[in-house]
């Protein structure tokens, strides 16, 4: 458990709506947002993603243009837009799911490109969780968190072991340790995920909708785990439309739309006074009911 | 006895199409003497010829006198049982030395194989349901004739039999068939020729000995006499080692004149086939 | 088993209708073939008189008995739980087979006096040709499969030319393409080897389409988080992928091997002495051969029955991550 207990027992909604707004009120009032995530990252820390002038193409469809982001150590982004914005695509291009075609990014000071010997070396500090959980079902739940460290940080069985107890406790699932994936909830499972990323111990983990495919009452769970790792100074870069969520955690939130950074800003400012035209009518669809 | 004229068109081809030509002289002989092994292709379903006894060892007309010219050589005796396309097919790459098989020397298969010695001669007859009204074998006219494919007995029915042994006397034929079926086996033309007189067959062209095998093994059969015709059956070898066909041939004639040959047919076949008739 | 409703249908076999179909045409089947002559005619004799001179009186009465006694049959089989009706249903399939391979009137004493050959000899050779074969065939086909994936042309062309060719010529053509073609090169191979790479080049062509099929069955999420752990190509085949695969593999893969099992007697035309070549010569000189040929056939076939078991257990084992 964190320092700072912002979970409540689960299923804790007190009659609160089901969807994502409501699911964060009980994590909103928790601590005042500006002075925690200011002291906790100060402008010269270390870059971990540096994203500079990046393009991408699908055939001759334009999915990203002239992205630039910088993402620093301990920081926490959230990143929204409307589908097909391109949100999804620029996470996968920090770890090479995808390539990009134009420009350049640098993760923990390894350039990405085609021809890179070394992109194990990114893929072990960055940890993805999808919208589809995208367990290995043939594995127990324990063996899904040990693998990653046994195969590739050739950790010994025990040691693999212990960790990933460790994290599965930290995402309060470890009498879940033997089942296989499809035994748990989606919830549960999105939490095991989350676990196995950070067996690895990464030093920055991204989130690609992790709520997306969860059935309303189970995004709290999921939500509280990530509010949890923020609280703890992970770094997280995180595409979601959980704007409780973002205006709780984020330090900046950035606002993309047709593969472009609109808009970005400290999460007050960015929910209360949006600049651009686009946000604001994207703002106003997803708060309104 | 097994006198097949063609073989598988598509085993021939292969040797035929890549053939490598003959074997050097005395190239065999050595390695039959270097090895002190004569490897003898023989069949394990060839009849009195050749075929496994109640313990599963091989015995027969063709084994006893491949083990005696493996003695008449001084070195030992070993059988395998490549099927009979593959020995016609000839180009064996060393994999046998010798194939038994009473094999008619044609002049297709002179171009692949050697024939040193013939080492019996046989007769064909045309075979019948023992309630048919044939005594004759122009009695057959027109009758469903029932052969195994590949084999001399085919030819015959189809009336393109062209003896090129030395010394062959031409065909004269007794009868046309109004239908030849073909077989893979003398042994399934019989089990037709059983189920009655021209319920599927009216008769079988086959080896006189093998039919009197069958008969003996209680199948409702008669041989029609006289035999169709007769042919030779040779110790076949690889092409152009004369030394070894020398060797082969001598350890037959040895055999022919002291009379063994005779002796063995009679015990196999309990008729005389070593001479020519 | 297909999706059931939940409303239980009245019994097919239950119904009138159904009842007289079959009746009528088990009685049509039976008029047009003559019994008369048969065992069944002597245990008629009774009601019919001499079996042979009854003429059309005995025939219709005999086709009128068969189908009164097969439609009460399965009158009362549709009577059974599912269970039993299964195991009766396959006792009296089995006994009719047994029955029919009766009227060969097959010598026993040759079976009981061959049958120990036929296993030690045949039945080893068999097992040993169409094991090495299977596991090289896995292994061709693993590879070849990812070849056939790949997006190099180079292995694209090879594995597809492979399983174009290896599927495309008989397995006959094969062994002596192999066992006559390649002494031309100088590599003279016997008999036995010979005809296992045969086998293994041809099955590893069929198996190759399974594996890749298999490959291809399994979501792209899955190369996605495995990727983005780090491991790498050969990791995630062996470890995610593949046995994810192989629940979706073994069904036909259990196909293709009992197939298998029984295409491995072509080797017999090179003269290996497995099962078919036995079952094949050992009668033919005392013309036991239907004996024979019946006998390996029921040996064939307890084979394929074991490789089955095999199959469903291994489903079974592969199954468990999908029980809820």
């Amino acid at each position: 458990m964190t320092a700072i207990n912002i979970s409540q027992p689960e299923g804790g909604l007190d009659g609160g709506s089901p969807s994502g707004i409501g699911n964060v009120l009980h994590v909103q009032p928790l601590s005042s947002q500006e002075s925690f995530s200011q002291q906790q990252v100060p402008m010269s820390a270390d870059k971990i993603i540096e994203a500079t002038n990046v393009s991408k193409w699908y055939g001759t469809f334009r999915a990203l243009t002239d992205v630039n982001l910088t993402v620093r150590k301990g920081e926490r982004i959230v990143i929204c837009g409307p589908s097909g914005s391109g949100k999804s695509t620029l996470i996968r291009c920090f770890n090479r799911l995808e390539a990009h075609q134009e420009g350049e990014i640098t993760v923990n000071g390894i350039r990405l490109h085609n021809k890179m010997r070394n992109v194990t070396e990114v893929r072990k500090n960055v940890g993805m969780v999808f919208q589809h959980f995208n367990l290995f079902p043939h594995m127990t739940v324990l063996m899904n968190c040990m693998a990653g460290p046994m195969w590739i940080k050739d950790v010994p069985e025990a040691e693999a072991k212990k960790t990933a107890l460790k994290f599965l406790k930290r995402v309060r699932i470890p009498e879940q340790a033997n089942k296989y994936p499809v035994q748990l909830s989606g919830g549960q499972q999105q939490r095991v995920a989350i676990a196995r990323s950070l067996c690895m111990e990464p030093a920055v983990m991204l989130f690609d909708e992790p709520t997306s495919a969860l059935d309303p009452e189970m995004v709290s769970e999921v939500l509280e785990t990530m509010t949890s790792l923020a609280r703890d100074g992970m770094t997280m870069v995180c595409v979601t439309h959980e704007m409780g969520f973002a205006r709780a955690v984020a330090d900046r939130v950035i606002f993309m739309d047709l593969g472009r950074i609109v808009e970005e800003g400290k999460p007050n400012d960015f929910f209360t006074n949006p600049q651009h035209d686009r946000t604001k009518l994207f703002l106003s669809q997803i708060l309104r009911h | 006895m097994i006198k097949r004229l063609g073989t598988a068109a598509f085993a021939a081809s292969f040797a035929i199409a890549a053939w490598t030509g003959a074997a050097t002289a005395g190239e065999v002989l050595d390695r039959v003497q270097r090895t002190k092994t004569l490897t003898v292709a023989v069949g394990t379903d060839w009849g009195a010829g050749s075929h496994l006894d109640e313990s599963h060892e091989f015995v027969g007309y063709d084994v006893t006198i491949a083990k005696q010219i493996a003695a008449s050589l001084g070195v030992e005796v070993k059988f395998v049982t490549p099927s009979w396309d593959l020995i016609a097919a000839g180009n064996w790459d060393g994999r046998w030395d010798v194939a038994m098989g009473q094999m008619t020397p044609t002049k297709e298969r002179a171009e692949k194989l050697d024939f040193p010695a013939t080492y019996i001669w046989g007769p064909t007859s045309a075979v019948i349901h023992k309630d048919s009204k044939a005594t004759k074998p122009s009695d057959l006219e027109g009758k469903v004739v029932g052969v195994t494919s590949g084999v001399t007995g085919e030819a015959y029915a189809n009336h393109n039999l062209a003896p090129a042994w030395l010394n062959a006397d031409p065909i004269t034929y007794q009868f046309k068939p109004g239908k030849v079926k073909t077989y893979g086996t003398s042994n399934v033309a019989f089990d037709d020729l059983r189920l009655g007189d021209g319920v599927r067959l009216d008769a079988v062209i086959a080896d006189t000995s093998i039919a009197l095998d069958a008969i003996k093994a209680g199948y409702p059969l008669r041989v029609l006499e006289p035999a169709l015709f007769n042919s030779p059956g040779d110790i076949a070898i690889q092409r152009g080692d004369k030394e070894f066909s020398d060797k082969i041939a001598a350890a037959v004639k040895q055999m022919k004149d002291d009379g063994t040959l005779s002796r063995l047919s009679m015990k196999w076949y309990g008729v005389d086939y070593s001479k020519e008739q | 088993m297909l999706y059931q409703d939940t409303v239980e249908s009245e019994v097919l076999v239950h119904k009138p209708w159904f009842i007289a179909a079959m009746f009528a045409v088990v009685l049509a089947v039976f008029l047009m073939v003559n019994l008369t002559g048969t065992t069944f005619g002597e245990l008629m004799r009774p009601v019919i008189g001499a079996p042979m001179q009854s003429g059309i009186y005995g025939r219709v009465a005999i086709a009128f008995v068969i189908a009164v006694m097969f439609c009460v049959n399965i009158v009362l089989i549709g009577f059974a739980p599912l269970k039993a009706q299964i195991g009766i249903v396959w006792i009296e399939l089995l006994a009719l087979f047994f029955s029919f391979f009766k009227a060969f009137n097959l010598s026993m004493p040759f079976i009981w006096e061959n049958l120990p050959y036929l296993i030690t000899q045949g039945v080893v050779t068999t097992i040993y040709v169409s094991a090495v074969s299977l596991i090289c065939a896995s292994l061709i086909a693993i590879i070849a499969a990812i070849a056939k994936l790949s997006s190099n042309g180079f292995a694209y062309a090879i594995a597809n030319f492979y399983t174009s060719f290896f599927r495309g010529l008989p397995l006959l053509m094969q062994i002596y393409l192999i066992y006559l073609g390649l002494p031309q090169l100088g590599i003279v191979i016997d008999a036995v080897p010979s005809g296992i790479l045969a086998l293994s080049l041809c099955v590893g062509a069929y198996m190759t389409e399974i594996f890749r099929a298999g490959i291809q069955s399994i979501d792209r999420g899955q190369w996605e988080a495995s990727r983005s752990m780090g491991f790498g190509f050969g990791l995630t085949m062996r470890r995610i992928i593949l046995p994810q695969a192989l629940p979706v593999i073994i069904p036909p893969m259990g196909n293709t091997f009992i197939s298998m099992l029984k295409d491995s007697s072509l080797v017999s035309v090179l003269g290996v002495w497995e099962l078919t070549f036995l079952a094949r010569t050992l009668g033919q000189p005392t013309f036991h051969h239907m004996e024979m040929l019946i006998t390996a056939s029921l040996i064939y076939w307890i084979m394929s029955a074991c490789l089955e078991v095999g199959q469903s257990r291994l489903e079974r084992h592969f199954g468990r991550s999908k029980v809820r």
